[in-house]
Formats: C-alpha cells, sequence, structure tokens
C-alpha cells in the first residue's frame, strides 16, 4: 500500500465508496434483469493457500510483485499495467457491477469461476498468457486461492457484507443476430452512449485521450473490429456471449459501466449482436481463423497483387478493389535496438494490391485511435533515424508507478501518424532465401524504402541499416504517388501508387510472379513514435500474380489422354488373362 | 478449445502413442465386428486406415505441417498398409479381390462401377495435374540450422571469451565456487507447471548467492526478454504473434536444454545478426543483446532460463 501516492489513494476511497454503496443498494432493491441472488463461497483450505503460495512465487509475481500490487519487475514497461490485487477489483466478471468475482476453489467449472477462467484463458491484448497447458487445473486454483486470501487486501471473498449477484447467462435463451436485431443494436449504441467512447465505428476512437482506471493509468475504450482483444473473450473471440457478459457486469475499476439497471435482457442482447457483428471477418462473412497459438488471426505472409487491365481506381469501393481478397499483417513493437516500443497501439494493418503494366498501388488500411499530425515543425530532417538526441527515449526499466508507461501513455509529444513500406533494391540478386536485415537493411543488401506521413508527404529512401540515416532519392519520390489518404472514425486508409521499373541500382522492380521480401512499418503519433520507435512486421513475401500460362491447361490434357491408353491396355491384359485361365480350366 | 490437448513439449512422443492407441481400439473394433460376423472387408480397412492416418496429420497436429512432408508420411503410410495387407498369400488375394471384382465386372453392379472409374478416372487425373500445374503462390519453405556451430570464442564489451573454458559467474556454492550440483539441486522440478522447490524460493528474503541471482536474472527477464519469449518462457510473449517464425521456446527440450550455458551467452549478447549463414542471421529479430545489457546481466539472464524452465545446461565433458 506505501506504493500508493495522493491521486490513487483517493481514487481508491472512491472505489470503496462506490462499492460499498452500491453493496448497500443491491440489498434493498431488486437485482437487475438477468441476475440472481447467489451464496458467498467458503474460503480455500490453508493446504491450498499454502501449495499456491509457491506457484505465485514461480510465475505471477514477476508482473504482479511481492504484495500483489501490480508492480513487479516487468510491470513498469507494461500497459496495460499488471493487475494490482490489493483492492479486489476484477474486470472480467458474471457477477453485478461492484462485487467481487466469482472464485471457488473446489470447481473449475466455466462460468461458476470467474477468476479461474481469466488464469485460463488469460487476457489477450494485455501481457497477461494463457495458463492452460502450463499449470494444471489444481495449480491454477491454489495460485487464486493464495490471491484471493493474501493478496487481496481491502476486501475478504467471505466477508458477511459482500454481496453475490449472479448473471445467468447458461439459462438466458440468446437472440439470434437476425437482421431486426442488428437494426435495434445500432439504434441503442447510439442511445445508450456507447459511441461516446466507443466511436461511431466502434474502433474505440471516441473519448479516447482522457479516461482513467481506478489506479489512475490511461485507459483506451475498447476496438469493437478486434474481438480477439477483447480482455474477456476467453479464447473464443466470436462468441457473442463474452460480450453480453461484459456489457451487463461492466467492467470494474475501469471507466465501463454496467448496463444491467437501465436495459432489459432483450436489449443487451441486441447490442451485444451489433457490436459482436462489427468484429473483422472474411469476404464471406465468417469468423477469421484464429491461430490457436498466438490467440490472434492466421497470418499469411504471402501479399498477392492482383493484376488489372488500364487505369487503376484510387476508390477502395471500386469493383476491382473489392474482389481482392485483403492480406492482414500482424505487427509488433520494434523492441530490438533503442529506443524500443514496448507498448504499441497499431498491432495490425490490412492490406490490398493490384499491379498494370507499369504501376503497382497498395491499399492500406488499419485502426488508429487517433490522427495525429505534429503541430510543430519537428527540429530534425525527415532522413534522421538517430532521434535518442531529440528526446525520444525508451522507456527505463524500474521507474515505480509514476514514471511507468502506464501512467504517462497519454503525454506524448505528437508526432505524424506514418507508414512505410521496405523492400530490398536488387532482390533479383540476392542468394535465397537470404534477405537483407529487417530493419532498414544493411550495407551489403541496402533497402528500398518509400515512407508516407500524415502531414500528406510521401518520400522515398535507401537504407543501409537501422542506425543509419536515410538517403534520399529525390527523383522517385516524384514518380510515387499517394492516391488516397483518409481517416475516418478511427480508421487510416492510405493509398500508395508506385512504378513497378525505374532505376535498377535504386529502387526495386516488382517483377511478376517472384517472391519479394516485404516488411511494413507503422508509427502511432499519440504513442509518441518516431524513428525508431514504432510497430513493425516480419518479412512478407509479395507476390504479382502471373497469369495462367498456357501449360497448365495442355500437360493436364496430355495425362488425361494417357490414363485413357492406360485403362484401355489393362482392361484388355486382364480380359485375356480371364480367357487363358478359363481355357486351362 | 479442443478438449484432447497437445501438450507442448511432447509432441513427437505423444503422437506416437495416440497413433498405437488409435490402433489398438481399430483392431478391437475390427474383432468386435467379425465376432459379430459382420467384419470389414480387408480392402476397406486397408484405405480406411490409410485415410485416418491422412486425416490425422492434417488435422491434428498443430502447427499444420506443410503439405510436401504430409504427402511424404502419407507415401511411407501407404507402403506400409500395402506391408501389412500382403503380409500373407490369402490377407492379400481379399485385398486384390474388390478391385479384380470391378475391373472384370462380375455383376451388372460392378460393370457399372467399372464404367463410372472410367470416365471419372482421366477428369480426376486432369484436374489434380491442373491444381499442380497452377502456378504455386504459397509461401516459400525455408528450413534454417536452429542450432548452428558457435565460434571457438567471442568478443563482448571488450572481454573474449573463449566458448569451451568460460564459466557462468553466478553458478556458484555459499564458497563461491562454480559448481552446477549445487544449482541443480535448487532449479525448478520437472512435471507440470514446473514449480520451484518449496526451500528454494529466489523471493525469498534471506536468498544469497545462486538464488538472489536467479531473482535479478528474472527481473532483467521480465524487463527485457518476455515481450517475446513470454511470460513462461515458451515463446509465446506479447509480440510474438507478429514474427515469423515465433519466438524460442525455453521449455521444449529442443533448445536451452541441449545447449551449454557459453552457447546461449554468445547467441544472446550476439543475437539474430551474430548467427552464421546457415542460421539464417535475416530470419531473426532478435537484438545483440550487448547492445542493451551488461555482461553480468546477461549470464544472470541465462541462469534464471536454466532455473525457471527446470534444465540443466550442457557441459562440455
Amino acid at each position: 500500500m506505501r506504493k500508493f501516492a495522493i491521486f490513487p489513494a483517493v481514487a481508491l476511497g472512491v472505489v470503496l465508496i462506490s462499492g460499498s454503496a452500491g453493496v448497500s443498494l443491491y440489498a434493498q432493491e431488486a437485482v437487475p434483469e438477468g441476475f440472481k441472488k447467489g451464496e458467498l463461497s467458503p474460503l480455500p483450505s490453508a493446504e491450498m493457500i499454502e501449495a499456491g503460495k509457491r506457484v505465485y512465487f514461480t510465475k505471477c509475481v514477476w508482473c504482479h510483485g511481492v504484495e500483489g500490487s501490480g508492480d513487479g519487475p516487468a510491470a513498469d514497461r507494461l500497459w496495460p499495467r499488471p493487475r494490482n490485487f490489493n483492492q479486489g477489483t476484477f474486470k472480467i466478471r458474471h457477477t453485478a457491477s461492484g462485487e467481487l468475482p466469482l472464485f471457488d476453489s473446489r470447481k473449475p467449472t466455466a462460468g461458476q469461476n470467474d477468476l479461474f477462467e481469466t488464469v485460463t484463458h488469460g487476457l489477450p491484448g494485455s501481457a497477461m498468457p494463457s495458463w492452460d497447458g502450463i499449470l494444471t487445473d489444481e495449480q491454477r486454483l491454489q495460485v487464486l486461492s493464495f490471491v484471493t486470501t493474501q493478496l487481496v487486501k481491502d476486501r475478504k471473498f467471505d466477508d458477511k457484507a459482500e454481496t453475490s449477484t449472479i448473471l445467468q447467462l447458461d439459462s438466458i435463451k440468446p437472440i439470434p443476430a437476425s437482421k431486426e436485431s442488428l437494426e435495434k443494436g445500432a439504434q441503442l449504441i447510439v442511445d445508450k452512449k456507447c459511441i461516446e467512447c466507443h466511436g461511431v465505428n466502434g474502433r474505440g476512437d471516441g473519448n479516447a485521450f482522457n479516461l482513467k482506471d481506478d489506479w489512475g493509468f490511461a485507459i483506451q475504450p475498447a476496438n469493437w473490429h478486434k474481438c480477439w482483444n477483447f480482455r474477456g473473450s476467453r479464447r473464443d473471440p466470436y462468441n457473442v456471449k463474452n460480450i453480453f457478459r461484459t456489457f451487463s457486469t461492466g467492467v470494474n475499476g475501469t471507466p465501463m459501466p454496467s448496463f444491467a439497471d437501465n436495459t432489459t435482457v432483450e436489449e443487451r442482447w441486441h447490442i451485444a449482436n451489433i457490436v459482436n457483428s462489427l468484429c473483422e471477418r472474411d469476404s464471406n462473412g465468417e469468423p477469421l481463423p484464429i491461430d490457436p497459438l498466438t490467440d490472434k488471426p492466421k497470418i499469411n505472409f504471402v501479399m498477392r497483387s492482383g493484376p488489372v487491365e488500364g487505369d487503376i481506381s484510387d476508390d477502395p469501393e471500386n469493383e476491382m478493389w473489392q474482389k481482392r481478397e485483403r492480406r492482414i499483417v500482424a505487427l509488433g513493437g520494434q523492441i530490438t535496438h533503442k529506443p524500443r516500443n514496448f507498448v504499441t497501439r497499431i498491432d495490425d494493418i490490412w492490406v490490398k494490391s493490384v499491379y498494370n503494366d507499369k504501376q503497382i498501388v497498395f491499399l492500406f488500411q488499419w485502426d488508429d485511435r487517433s490522427k495525429s499530425v505534429a503541430t510543430e515543425k519537428p527540429k530534425f530532417q525527415p532522413t534522421e533515424v538517430n532521434l535518442e538526441g531529440y528526446g525520444v527515449k525508451e522507456q527505463d526499466p524500474k521507474t515505480g508507478e509514476e514514471g511507468s508507461i502506464a501512467a504517462n501513455q497519454m503525454k506524448y509529444n505528437v508526432y505524424n501518424d506514418a507508414l512505410a513500406v521496405e523492400f530490398p533494391v536488387k532482390w533479383q540478386e540476392l542468394p535465397p532465401p537470404e534477405k537483407p536485415r529487417y530493419f532498414w537493411g544493411d550495407q551489403k543488401y541496402p533497402v528500398d524504402i518509400v515512407k508516407w506521413e500524415a502531414d500528406g508527404s510521401i518520400r522515398a529512401f535507401t537504407g543501409k541499416g537501422w542506425d543509419q540515416d536515410f538517403e534520399d532519392r529525390d527523383d522517385y519520390t516524384e514518380k510515387v504517388k499517394v492516391l488516397k489518404s483518409e481517416w475516418k472514425d478511427g480508421r487510416w486508409t492510405v493509398m500508395i501508387s508506385r512504378p513497378r521499373k525505374a532505376d535498377y541500382d535504386e529502387d526495386t522492380y516488382f517483377e511478376v510472379g517472384k517472391y519479394i521480401p516485404t516488411v511494413f512499418f507503422v508509427w502511432d503519433g499519440h504513442n509518441g513514435d518516431i524513428g525508431r520507435k514504432m510497430s513493425v512486421s516480419a518479412f512478407y513475401y509479395t507476390i504479382l500474380e502471373p497469369p495462367i500460362p498456357k501449360e497448365t491447361y495442355i500437360y493436364p490434357t496430355v495425362i488425361a489422354v494417357g490414363i485413357v491408353f492406360l485403362e484401355g491396355w489393362i482392361l484388355t491384359r486382364r480380359a485375356k488373362k480371364r480367357k487363358q485361365t478359363a481355357a486351362i480350366r | 478449445m479442443t478438449s484432447l490437448k497437445l501438450v507442448e513439449g511432447y509432441m513427437p512422443m505423444q503422437m506416437l502413442f495416440e497413433l498405437a492407441f488409435c490402433v489398438a481400439v481399430f483392431a478391437g473394433i475390427s474383432y468386435l465386428l467379425s465376432k459379430s460376423g459382420v467384419q470389414l472387408p480387408r480392402f476397406w480397412q486397408g484405405i480406411l486406415f490409410w485415410v485416418f492416418i491422412l486425416m490425422y496429420l492434417k488435422y491434428r497436429i498443430y502447427p499444420p505441417i506443410p503439405f510436401s512432408v504430409r504427402a511424404m508420411y502419407g507415401t511411407v503410410s501407404l507402403i506400409a498398409v500395402f506391408m501389412w495387407m500382403s503380409s500373407n498369400e490369402d490377407d492379400w488375394r481379399k485385398f486384390k479381390q474388390p478391385i479384380m471384382n470391378v475391373m472384370d465386372g462380375i455383376t451388372p453392379f460392378h460393370k457399372i462401377l467399372r464404367v463410372a472409374y472410367l470416365v471419372a478416372l482421366p477428369f480426376v487425373f486432369w484436374a489434380f495435374s491442373y491444381n499442380s500445374f497452377l502456378p504455386n503462390l504459397d509461401e516459400p519453405i525455408e528450413l534454417r540450422t536452429v542450432h548452428p556451430a558457435p565460434p571457438a570464442s567471442t568478443k563482448v564489451h571488450g572481454k573474449t571469451f573463449v566458448l569451451q573454458t568460460s564459466q557462468n559467474p553466478y553458478r556458484i556454492n555459499p564458497e563461491g565456487k562454480y559448481d552446477q550440483e549445487y544449482s541443480n539441486a535448487r532449479i525448478v522440478e520437472q512435471g507440470m507447471g514446473r514449480l520451484m522447490k518449496p526451500d528454494a524460493n529466489p523471493w525469498d528474503q534471506k536468498a544469497e548467492g545462486y538464488l538472489k541471482y536467479v531473482r535479478e536474472g528474472g527481473e532483467i527477464f521480465f524487463q527485457n526478454c518476455h515481450f517475446c519469449h513470454g511470460d513462461n518462457l515458451n515463446g509465446r510473449g506479447l509480440h510474438a504473434f507478429a514474427f515469423n517464425p515465433i519466438p524460442a521456446n525455453f521449455t521444449d527440450p529442443g533448445t536451452i536444454a541441449q545447449l551449454q550455458e557459453t552457447f546461449i551467452f554468445w547467441r544472446v549478447a550476439k543475437g539474430g545478426i551474430g548467427l552464421p549463414r546457415e542460421g539464417f542471421p535475416w530470419a531473426s529479430v532478435m537484438p545483440p543483446w550487448e547492445q542493451h545489457l551488461t555482461t553480468d546481466e546477461i549470464w544472470k539472464v541465462i541462469l534464471f532460463e536454466y532455473w525457471h524452465t527446470g534444465y540443466y545446461p550442457r557441459t562440455w565433458d
């Protein structure tokens, strides 16, 4: 507790007061629709607690800290910051707003043990991993026994003043996501003011910059289009029940309230349906396949560019773009070289591409809660990459809460949002599978970098290493064009056209049917991203889809004819043999 | 999620056990069927078993095996099925019989079947070869050497470390001597969860020497490494989803458990960029940690990694 400075202490007081007010309120009034009064679970046995301590100090202490105050060694470089258990405030629950979560050390039953499910499935979008398959069910119950009795300090799970009002999620029948339900939901998210924080399109871009949680740390509204990042998605992101639950119970400790008191169960289903329908889907409207190793959408590392005749449209709604398959590119923080970017706010972009005989055009779309354009002209040149002298620093490992990333996340200097694509120059001469260094190339294999910035500029550079200033390619810069750049409701749409061929020594050639190594970089200006602080992808391959060659039709036909002859030969042979055997008999 | 989990680190053994179990179950079913007088013909037994193997390889194994490798396994298991079918003359005859019946068209039904096959086969082969002649736009398979040969020595922060003779200065007993037996007695226990020994808690305020260094190494790990290698050192960190290939899994018996501590020291200090060509330096974003950490910090992190996974570093003798 000594870690708590003045503000958090006040915040804590508010939590406690509102918490107890909530308790007395529920004690007198009828329970909200869909909820039922439940019993408090008995405390775990002393053996369970003791065994749990061993689990805690092997696995959990590194983030959550010795006293469970969310101040372990990892904490200062994480956002969201690890949970401080001391107050007993837990986000994902089946219980009414302000109440303790469900926890019973005797039964790991889904739907009846919130904390157990949180540890089992992890909290996607945060550093809390799924402990399923790592700790046994028993070990997970043990560690929670320790946490709930020893590290939750301000409340007691068997306190008579506590109540347990449980959402009856299993017995409430969901309303199917019919057109009618979705229409009602679309109206309700306006009426219930969901869009004030989550944005008119649900990309979390509403009131995104002034929100704080009960501990005083910055917090941002969920982006409904990335359901795999919902904390409560329970490794089943497209399941509408998760949304219904979160909406009914609220997220304790955050500005997300419970809507149990001012919505009916039916209304809550309509809202859950519309929110669920917004999560990204494939072109057939099916959920994206989720990779069980990462709990994120599966990635295809080949980026196809499709052939078109004539001019390329700059309208993403045009048919030539609409029929192209889009590919997701996953982005992680640049955590290789200083200043490392431990927290990224952009974790994927969607890419489409088409080409004609002269140009190749890329269409990038990505969710960014804020349009960031630098208010003042930067003191450094666009070609400069070593910006530590200008105050671009990485987060120190040990700062305490006040200096942590989570506390300062909304206080960065604002730079331009930006996107860059990198290809090796003269990739034709790379002995496969050799590639340049992913991070702006190296002396041996320079790279072609085209960088767009939110101020509307586009520049072409040559990169020769992560710490080497870019070299300008003036003449190419004139040939590269921004066909479209628009930020709308939390999403950037940027279309960039570039010639397929220019100067072989400096500019990447885009030849049909070849695998061209590609790396994507995205900067979020409001995340303080500039220079080497940004989000970056792994190596992808861009390939210009070749037309189908004639051989593809000729050879199979030859083979099929061959099969016909073979059949004839086998059957006549067989018939002869049968005649012979018959004759012998 | 499926209730039958693929347990990490036990992949090949688990696969063999599962297949063996299935074979036993099939044998049991086939025995019961023959008892009740409705035995499946040999021909279909063979075909079904082969199809089962193919389906198992395609849908059970995760991450998926590339098609070329599955095709190889498929061919091998086809040969195995043939050997099983032809193990004696009688079985082989029974296996062939349905094929011969169709070829000879012994009944009107078989005649119809024969015509159907004769017409369908050229089309099937046409479609199959058409698909294989279509330009292939899949991700190229790039196989790299995961543990390439290390150099004889490596220079970090101005000091040269000979890999054969260097030792982790923090793997010491209370007398301050290098002592693997002492540290091995205090690493976490193998088995599910890999928990620490109850009397060897690095967070114990009284922890001294080895255990204290483990804690300090853990602090460095959780300030620098967990972003990729994960909270459980299994390569599933916060940023891991964006990687290809995903970061190294230290809990896998094929990584640090196979290596000497000095090898890890070289890999950590020099990073992906320091790999020889066969290690595909361009496919690794591992930073050269000498840019971020001191030599002492690197040794402590390595100490922690072995402690937390419950593995012993290999020694040179």
